[in-house]
């Protein structure tokens, strides 16, 4: 395969499931200011169209990645999984995680959360030492569990709204603020800013490697959303929103925004 | 006085203990479902967990409820021969959905860790797996119940979710994009009851 193709194929796998991974995987990994509560309010159909108006792009560019994700990234997922161990793949998984430490610093420090920034740094050190250079978490099992920071959450936590819901070529789900923040994140990464072929080879085989191993435990979810949704595209921009509401704040929950329940005159007759 | 004082403490204490064992009452609603689906969860079978599963939501899901919230705008849009598809498919449905997102805690117990009360009917109840396995990928995971209290004081299960994602609120947004996507009631609602039978195998 010529040198630009496995350039591009790299990308491509890396990128798919990069933004929504984030959010997916944080099924398990979102505060609620004022601001954050229009993200992801119950998008219902009266609703969606106010979060959602790009919702014809959106669905073309949601096309275009599945297919891609059908044909290199599943795939490449798959035999992720074959070849190796569980516990290789969550080492891998945690030398990755490691590797995104600068930019969580940074936005950690332009959030001002200092604390958070604190764990961050230590993590950093201690993982990279004693953590065999990121492979293992001894900072985890001391009690500095890890935690995710992008530009797009320091925005929100700036105030700024997430605009409409936009689906990247290749990068998936986002928002217009998340994916500007996005952009901005590529640009706080130490190695995009090193121009030799060494750095530029290490960019290409982290992102494809990031990639699988994001996709990976994402296997049967994925699979399990296809199977029971009525519309994929509505659910996983449902998921997505939901999910990274929480991620925005920091894992902290907040209940009363959520949509009530009970009190419609439609469920009277219930009572 | 003495005696005076002495009485309205004790009025003030029981008003607190009694505050406190409301709160409680949810909690251990859900810690009792929770209790019978340890076993179910530990079948051997998918379809003995399956069956499990479906004979919980049956007896503690406020079907009814959540049917009509997951239609949002359209809740009172569906004319009576709809609505006679519908009910049955939504349930139908909801219950597989819970078959699955569930088993995936095959093996596990699942354990109260608190509750917020949204508003005295509406409480939202956590739970997660009691002693993980290290390296569980559910370990940190809360498990959310949203428990509604009906006008007789009857306790129900109208949605669940895990960190902050919720069922309901996914059906919502699908329910409803797939009616809008149809053109809207009726028809969209036409559209919708196919789409339920089809994921239901109806």
């Amino acid at each position: 395969m010529p040198k630009g193709l496995i350039k591009f194929a790299a990308m491509a796998a890396c990128a798919v499931f990069v933004l929504p991974a984030s959010a997916m995987a944080q099924l398990s990994d979102i505060e609620d200011t004022e601001a954050i509560v229009a993200d992801a309010e119950a998008v219902s159909a009266e609703e969606g169209a106010a979060v959602d108006p790009w919702e014809g792009f959106n669905r073309k560019m949601f096309g275009l990645n599945n297919a891609i994700d059908g044909v290199v990234l599943a795939p490449a997922a798959q035999l992720y999984r074959a070849v190796t161990f569980k516990k290789q793949r969550r080492g891998i998984r945690n030398f990755l995680d490691n590797l995104k430490t600068p930019v969580v610093l940074i936005n950690d420090l332009l959030q001002g959360e200092f604390k958070r920034a604190g764990n961050t740094a230590s993590r950093f050190v201690i993982n990279t030492t004693v953590g065999f250079g990121g492979m293992g978490d001894p900072a985890e099992r001391i009690g500095i569990p890890q935690h995710s920071e992008d530009f797009g959450q320091t925005l929100a936590v700036w105030g700024v709204d997430s605009g409409p819901y936009l689906i990247l070529p290749v990068f998936g789900p986002s928002t217009l603020r998340d994916g500007f923040g996005a952009g901005t994140g590529l640009a706080m990464d130490p190695a995009i800013w090193i121009r030799t072929d060494a750095a530029s080879l290490f960019r290409y085989s982290r992102a494809g490697v990031s990639g699988i191993s994001i996709r990976e435990p994402l296997i049967e979810p994925l699979e399990e959303i296809r199977a029971n949704s009525l519309d994929e595209y509505a659910s996983f921009r449902s998921f997505y929103l939901q999910a990274r509401k929480r991620e925005i704040a920091n894992g902290r929950t907040n209940f009363d925004d959520l949509p009530d329940i009970g009190d419609f005159e439609e469920f009277d007759d219930l009572e | 006085m003495k005696f005076f004082k002495a009485f309205l403490g004790g009025v003030a204490a029981l008003g607190i203990f009694s505050a406190a064992a409301a709160g409680d009452e949810e909690e251990l609603f859900v810690q009792g479902i929770l209790d019978q689906a340890e076993p179910h969860l530990a079948a051997p079978t998918e379809k003995e967990r399956f069956d499990g599963i479906a004979e919980l939501v049956d007896e503690y899901v406020d079907m009814r409820r959540v049917s009509r919230f997951v239609l949002g705008q359209y809740a009172r849009k569906l004319t009576d021969e709809q609505r006679a598809a519908y009910d049955p498919l939504f349930r139908k449905y909801a219950t597989q959905v819970y078959q699955n997102i569930l088993s995936e805690y095959a093996g596990e117990k699942l354990a109260v860790t608190g509750s917020v009360d949204r508003s005295e009917r509406d409480i939202i109840v956590n739970s997660k797996i009691a002693n993980a396995r290290p390296g569980s990928d559910f370990a940190d995971t809360v498990v959310h119940w949203r428990v509604y209290r009906n006008r007789d004081g009857a306790l129900a299960i109208v949605d669940a979710g895990a960190d902050n994602v919720w069922l309901a609120l996914e059906q919502r947004t699908t329910f409803g994009s797939v009616i809008a996507n149809n053109g809207g009631p009726p028809a969209g609602i036409d559209a919708l009851i196919t789409e339920l039978a089809e994921k239901t195998g109806d």
